[in-house]
């Protein structure tokens, strides 16, 4: 009988007296139904969710490593058109004629030297590389300057070098048996890779083991000193034989394995470079390359090499040669992951303590107020600041000493709204059918003060971004080689005036985010509130 | 009207019931410096199958009184007896079982339901409360709650169909079924009625008034009914009590109370009503009390009603008057009848 009416149920839809389909409508699908009349708020949401999507595709995104420094490819501008080579070389150029000028053998007429010399004592000494660049390329042409023999010498070299140097990477290495048959070196146990490893070198394995043994207790001394701090050596020692003598062998092995798989690659590596370098002066192979190449008899590697100077950085490079444009998405990561993680943290502490202290007032309410009164008399940078300093520099630390410090607001804000609605007759008639008191908060109370959460979480996340981006600026945020935007900002500021786009991308990048926060906040607020008028 | 047999056992009893709000002042030591007696001692007892109205001005403690029976407030002193388990100083556990038999209709069909709720999830929380206390008898499971919901707004007047929408798609009188269906689900033997049709339209009102009686009918409710409107407690009451600034200053059978008002204030209140017929209107004489309601903060040594009364007597100012019975069915709180 039941199951009938249940059955029948699903096929039937209510209507209205002129037999349309009346579906439910909750608040909260009214609230969307307004966020996208509201154009700035969608324009918001698009760009968030396009930032969103750009940071957690990092790494299968078609960028260079945020980490790999070039040396070569230092403060290089951002070009659409040139690739790194091209502008390394025009930078030097640009350095030498400026050498020239200085020395007197490249001439221009007075004006022109006046104008030098008026940008050179305003420390603008980009304009004078910038305007002698074109202008030594036209005398050398004509014939009126010409390169002394060293300057030709090294301006040889360094075509030479933009020509030819590669850069490689093993990606997967196979060892090839008396059959023919290839085995991942990956696979092979550890006292065969050992003997692999041994023969490459033209060594007896024995040999090995002191090595070895020596490199992973110095990398063992060395986790072990970065996780407890102000022991003696003594100690330290004490600690590293302790854990040498519980680690089974199968894990010893594994770090063994781990060690010799290293060399081997490395050893490869400079193999296949020594391969690829006379084979590239003789122009036979096309870049970039990726293929299995067979480096000895017995070894195959699967090889990929790119022309190094071939390398294109649309947003420039850093002071280390890194390229601009995955450090930014790479600090993007960071930065919109301390935003999102560090509201949700304080989300949750804010809403569990505040609608406690709401709920039930009295002495826990007393006692929940009174704790955030005082934790807000207390400087707030200073508590980041000394909680960083306790618990030392790293990414969780950070969104910890943000997290303890930013529930203040947000409970005060939920008691508020939760006080306010405790006393509603709903309330009362859930407590009258007997639900628990977890069921009236996390049931009735929460969720009736929801947009307001919604809404100061979203006008929350640009916030911790900031003071994230502060703390990063005054070296106290992320550490190298990791970034975020305010790292990024807080490093390039002091090349600001000879490398502008080492600190214009990353703070366009980071204000564009910002504001579409601030809007897609107003939006909800808005759209949560319709009788509200406060509309930007 | 049918007469309650007083051999019959009481279904509720309450005796001396007190519920005072402290006035609390000072920062960090709080210290009560007085308290707002909302009911000051009240006592009466509700018979299976009656409905037990109870009228008064607002302000007067209906209200509290009712929440002060269901425990939402814990009262300062008095018993409640409910199916032989006194309420006020009963453990939780006992106070869940008796909570099941005991539900609310409330006076606000707009703030009584959860906004963020649907109808569906409004009317089956009492039975998933329930359910998942293990305190459901028989068991049910998820499709028979969802059946027995569709079967309570069936009867309640509404089309199950709507079951996926929200309280703010519905009038008010829709919205006051909602109420009453949740308030069925457990099947409870007394629901208690905290003016349940004084904020709906005259004609809303008697269609609500109708459902209710219909249903006691069905299911051998008893109600416990307040309402401010005299005709409302007249058509669904079988004994009134008029309640005066916390207390009860008389209880009778409705009939018996319309035709025969004894306490002062009863007679004031009932020549409040107006009649609707212009002609009786125009003649009758309507007695005017003088003076405000005195605060409830006070602490009276004579009777409650002594600065208002038209029949006030000397002995009144410092006696309080305890309730006599009159007749079979009828107290009275008044110096005039001892």
């Amino acid at each position: 009988m039941l199951n009938h009416k249940n059955g029948k149920t699903k096929q039937e839809k209510a209507t209205n007296e002129f037999n349309q389909i009346v579906v439910g409508n909750s608040l909260s699908k009214d609230a969307w139904r307004r966020l996208r009349k509201n154009k700035m708020a969608v324009i918001s949401v698009i760009l968030v969710s396009i930032y969103i999507l750009l940071a957690v595709t990092a790494p299968i995104l078609p960028i260079y490593p945020y980490d790999e420094i070039v040396i070569d490819h230092q403060d290089l501008p951002p070009s659409l058109t040139k690739t790194a080579g091209e502008l390394m070389r025009d930078k030097e150029l640009a350095k030498m004629y400026a050498q020239a000028w200085r020395q007197g053998r490249l001439v221009v007429d007075e004006a022109t030297n006046e104008m030098l010399e008026d940008w050179v004592s305003r420390s603008k000494v980009n304009k004078v590389w910038d305007y002698l660049l074109p202008e030594g390329n036209r005398q050398l042409e004509s014939g009126t300057f010409t390169w002394n023999a060293s300057e030709q010498r090294s301006i040889d070299s360094r075509e030479k070098r933009i020509a030819n140097e590669i850069q490689i990477s093993i990606e997967k290495m196979w060892l090839k048996d008396e059959q023919g048959k290839l085995s991942d070196v990956k696979h092979l146990e550890t006292d065969e890779i050992v003997a692999l490893y041994a023969k490459l070198l033209g060594v007896q394995a024995n040999l090995l083991v002191d090595q070895y043994t020596y490199e992973i207790e110095m990398q063992l001394l060395k986790k072990i000193k970065a996780e407890s701090t102000g022991l003696t050596d003594d100690e330290y020692n004490m600690m590293l034989r302790d854990q040498l003598d519980s680690m089974s062998t199968k894990n010893y092995d594994a770090l063994v394995k781990e060690n010799i798989y290293e060399k081997i690659a490395s050893t490869i590596k400079d193999m296949a470079m020594e391969q690829l370098g006379t084979e590239a002066s003789q122009a036979e192979t096309t870049y970039p390359l990726n293929e299995k190449v067979a480096v000895t008899e017995y070894l195959t590697a699967s090889v990929k090499a790119t022309k190094m100077h071939d390398r294109r950085y649309y947003l420039g490079t850093d002071s280390l040669g890194r390229d601009m444009l995955s450090r930014i998405i790479y600090g993007g990561q960071v930065s919109i992951a301390i935003g999102f993680i560090g509201t949700l943290t304080s989300v949750l502490i804010g809403v569990v303590l505040g609608s406690l202290a709401g709920y039930l007032g009295g002495k826990i309410d007393y006692f929940i107020m009174r704790v955030v009164d005082i934790m807000y008399g207390l400087p707030y940078m200073l508590l980041v600041i000394i909680a960083m300093a306790i618990f030392g520099r790293n990414i969780l630390n950070l969104f910890f000493a943000l997290a303890i410090i930013s529930w203040l607001t947000i409970s005060r804000m939920v008691r508020g709204q939760i006080m306010s609605l405790k006393n509603q007759e709903f309330v009362e008639a859930a407590r009258s059918m007997g639900a628990s008191t977890p069921r009236i908060i996390f049931k009735h109370l929460v969720p009736n003060s929801l947009s307001v959460i919604i809404v100061f979480s979203t006008l929350r996340i640009p916030s911790f971004i900031m003071t994230e981006s502060f703390l990063s600026f005054l070296g106290l945020g992320v550490q190298a080689p990791y970034a975020s935007w305010g790292s990024l900002v807080g490093e390039s500021v002091g090349g600001m005036t000879l490398y502008p786009w080492r600190l214009f991308f990353p703070a366009i990048v980071m204000t564009v985010f910002l504001f579409a926060m601030n809007f897609l906040g107003d939006g909800l607020r808005d759209a949560f509130d319709p009788q509200s008028k406060n509309q930007l | 009207m049918p007469e309650h047999n007083n051999s019959k056992q009481p279904l509720l009893t309450v005796t001396d019931l007190k519920q005072h709000f402290p006035i609390e002042t000072g920062f960090i030591f709080k210290k009560q410096i007085g308290a707002v007696r909302a009911v000051d001692g009240i006592s009466f007892s509700v018979y299976p199958g009656e409905t037990l109205g109870i009228v008064g001005e607002s302000g007067c403690g209906k209200s509290t009184t009712v929440r002060s029976i269901a425990q939402l407030y814990k009262p300062t002193s008095g018993s409640v007896w409910f199916n032989g388990l006194d309420l006020v100083n009963a453990p939780q556990d006992k106070l869940l079982i008796a909570r099941k038999e005991m539900q609310m209709i409330f006076q606000d069909p707009y703030a009584s339901l959860n906004p963020r709720m649907t109808v569906r999830q409004i009317i089956s929380e009492p039975l998933t409360i329930y359910s998942n206390r293990n305190m459901l008898d028989p068991p049910m499971g998820k499709q028979e709650i969802e059946g027995e919901v569709e079967e309570l707004m069936e009867r309640v007047g509404l089309n199950r169909l709507f079951k996926n929408r929200y309280p703010h798609e519905f009038s008010g009188g829709q919205r006051q079924r909602i109420g009453i269906a949740r308030a069925l689900a457990l099947n409870p033997k007394i629901i208690l009625a905290d003016e349940p049709v004084s904020a709906l339209d005259v004609s809303i009102q008697s269609q609500i008034l109708n459902l209710l009686s219909e249903l006691q009918k069905e299911r051998g409710l008893t109600y416990l009914f307040i309402a401010h409107d005299l005709a409302v407690i007249e058509y669904i009451s079988t004994r009134v009590a008029v309640m005066y600034l916390g207390k009860i200053v008389e209880l009778s059978a409705s009939g018996e109370l319309y035709h025969n008002p004894l306490h002062p204030y009863t007679k004031a209140l009932l020549s409040a009503a107006p009649i609707p017929d212009p002609e009786i209107e125009r003649k009758r004489k309507r007695i005017i009390l003088s003076g405000d309601v005195p605060s409830p903060n006070k602490v009276h040594k004579g009777c409650y009603f002594y600065e208002r009364c038209p029949n006030r007597m000397d002995h009144c100012a410092t006696n309080i008057p305890p309730m006599k019975k009159i007749s079979d069915n009828h107290e009275v709180a008044c110096w005039l009848y001892q």
